[in-house]
């Protein structure tokens, strides 16, 4: 198998001229992307996660650590003699060059004859929905064209593996998700490895099987969409994956009861006595009437609804529980009986909470 | 009215001089080459002047020497300055643009000394009595300062050709710098990830991308190094001379009868220039060079 293997690596920037800036580090990473995989790293900006990217490329030297591929070692191997591609923010496309000189330069690089990579050139252009565009200059496209050309630019060469730089960032929001659907299509069409690097929860969700979440040069994170979304490791990552429901409080005798109180629930009993977070899913939360039965793996609690904000389809609920404030997803049908002011009964099921001991 | 025309006619003065004195000069000298010279009773046109000329060894001398010497030095001051100018630019690349401006400073000395100035240092550093041959006699590389090849007022126009390489190239590199300083900074990035070395880099991007300004600047040098007079003269031989020098040999020979021939010299350097102009314009059109940038 030709899984991306990246061992150790880490770098350390130069301290900026500004004393009240640290320099910034990014902590030793390990990872293994496995062939034909779409790997997405997802974090904020400036988390390291474009110098990581760039060290895999080759661009930046790293301090110490490896990248293999298979049983190759790629450490030392100039980004030129690497075969990867990457595809940046911007298209990047060279003005001075039509669209099929573009699409054919890594061709050309890898001095493939003329007529040979202008065909697979077309035939790349072809895949990406831009047939018959091929003559003209990258001025001529549009933000979206242009970085399908990117995509096209990058895929033709038959790269080892693909990198990408928060490309869809500068799109407006429909052709991105028409180019994440592009993506999709084509990165299963030619089973390419995919290294995506991107600040968009949603596009790393849609688009990846799995995905790394980092924080100020640090990996704190690594799994599928589901586990990172359901098993946050860290509140961090919690917090950056956007939930809302983040409960501080004490784990006691098998019960985690909250800093101020409002909620009191069962837990694992082999959880010791810690500090911990309560996370509970927006749309783990259940709204029920008071005469309906609890099961026996249930928690109720009493709120009140505080604010109703219609979102996608489906209302975002903001309730106060004693000193917390919850949000809950409830469908238009159950929201339309509520109204701010109003006391209602809430439930979750246990295994919906989740538990995070810091 | 007042308001609309006013801006022009702030500017008539100097339009005006501008026109009398550029246009005017170039029309009376158009005429007189085409014998019109009241001044000695010829008052009817004709092309003996440029008959005479076509069929004199020493203009076809002339005009071979000093199309020899416009393009050697057009050539050499052509590398020369996008050698300094891609040098200057890698050294921004490689270096975030600490040192680079420094020596683009440095490069650019050369621009603010007058050309007369230039022809005299290397008078001094290149004739056989010069510093250079000096040195190597010193040094025990020839014998005598006599074996030091001859290269200013040679037959050849090194002398000529050497001041302009070293005075012209930092123009073309001042021309040549801007556009390169367009490229964008990821294009190098870019170029790797795609298999792209140092040298596939500068050929497939910059190079290209610097071409239309590169053509045109070495354009101009040649144009001027074509029409120029100080340096050949302080530098030529007499025989051959470069147009200019021998346009200025014939006005100045002590008869009237030969400035029709000196004017129609002028008249044949400024067609000449005008005529590569229009062809440098149209190449530059059909290779649609610039064509892509936003």
């Amino acid at each position: 198998m030709s899984d991306l293997r990246i061992i150790n690596v880490e770098k350390q920037y130069k301290q900026p001229q500004q004393k009240d800036h640290s320099a910034f580090s990014l902590r030793p990473v390990n990872l293994t992307i496995h062939e034909g995989e779409f790997f997405s790293l997802l974090g904020p900006s400036g988390c390291g996660k474009t110098s990581l990217l760039k060290l895999v490329a080759g661009l930046l030297a790293a301090d110490n650590g490896e990248i293999w591929i298979g049983d190759q070692n790629f450490t030392r191997v100039p980004s030129e003699a690497r075969n990867f591609a990457m595809v940046f923010q911007q298209s990047l496309l060279f003005p001075h060059m039509t669209i099929e000189d573009n699409v054919a330069f890594g061709l050309k690089m890898q001095k493939v004859d003329k007529q040979q990579r202008l065909t697979k050139a077309r035939d790349m252009l072809e895949h990406v929905g831009l047939h018959g565009y091929g003559k003209r200059f990258p001025d001529e496209l549009s933000g979206g064209q242009q970085q399908r050309v990117a995509l096209a630019r990058a895929l033709v060469a038959n790269p080892r593996v693909l990198l990408m730089d928060e490309p869809f960032s500068a799109l407006d929001p429909g052709l991105r998700e028409e180019m994440r659907d592009l993506l999709s299509r084509i990165q299963l069409e030619f089973h390419v490895t995919v290294l995506f690097v991107t600040h968009d929860r949603e596009e790393a969700f849609s688009l990846s099987d799995r995905i790394a979440v980092m924080s100020q040069g640090e990996l704190l994170q690594v799994g599928s969409a589901k586990e990172l979304y359901e098993r946050p490791l860290t509140t961090k990552v919690a917090s950056f994956l956007g939930m809302k429901n983040i409960i501080e409080g004490q784990v006691e005798d098998g019960r985690f009861r909250s800093a101020d109180g409002s909620f009191e629930l069962l837990v694992d009993a082999t959880i010791q006595h810690a500090s911990s977070y309560l996370i509970i899913r927006p749309e783990a939360i259940q709204l029920v009437s008071e005469d309906a039965p609890t099961p026996a793996t249930a928690f109720r609690f009493q709120g009140m609804v505080e604010q109703m904000k219609f979102n996608h389809g489906f209302y975002s609920v903001n309730v106060t529980v004693g000193k917390s404030l919850l949000t809950c997803s409830l469908t238009s049908q159950q929201a339309d009986t509520l109204y701010a002011g109003k006391s209602i009964i809430l439930q979750i099921d246990a295994k919906d909470a989740w538990l995070i001991n810091e | 009215m007042w308001q609309k025309n006013k801006p022009y006619l702030l500017l008539l003065p100097a339009i005006g001089t501008i026109v009398l004195l550029f246009f005017g000069g170039l029309f009376d000298g158009f005429l007189k080459s085409l014998g019109y010279f009241p001044a000695l009773g010829q008052t009817d046109f004709n092309i003996t002047a440029y008959r005479q000329l076509f069929s004199s060894s020493e203009f076809w001398a002339s005009f071979n020497l000093t199309f020899r010497v416009a393009f050697l030095s057009s050539v050499f001051a052509a590398v020369l300055g996008a050698a300094l100018a891609i040098s200057l630019f890698m050294l921004k690349e490689s270096t975030n643009g600490k040192s680079s401006s420094i020596w683009h400073r440095l490069f650019q000395l050369p621009l603010t000394i007058p050309h007369l100035v230039g022809g005299y240092i290397i008078v001094l550093l290149f004739m056989q009595s010069g510093f250079l041959s000096r040195i190597a006699t010193n040094l025990g590389f020839i014998d005598t300062i006599a074996e030091f090849p001859v290269l200013v007022n040679d037959s050849f126009g090194w002398g000529i050709i050497l001041t302009y390489a070293w005075k012209e190239a930092p123009f073309i590199s001042l021309m040549i710098y801007p556009v390169l300083s367009r490229i964008h900074q990821s294009w190098r990035d870019v170029s790797r990830i795609f298999g792209a070395n140092r040298w596939n880099y500068i050929r497939e991007i910059v190079v290209p991308v610097m071409m239309p300004a590169w053509t045109i600047a070495t354009f101009i040098v040649f144009v001027f190094t074509f029409s120029a007079f100080e340096v050949p003269f302080l530098l030529g031989v007499t025989y051959p001379s470069t147009l200019p020098v021998y346009s200025y040999q014939l006005y100045t020979s002590g008869t009237l009868a030969d400035r029709p021939e000196a004017l129609a010299v002028n008249i044949i350097l400024a067609s000449f220039t005008v005529l590569l102009g229009l062809v440098v314009y149209a190449i530059n059109k059909r290779w649609n060079a610039v064509k892509g940038w936003d």
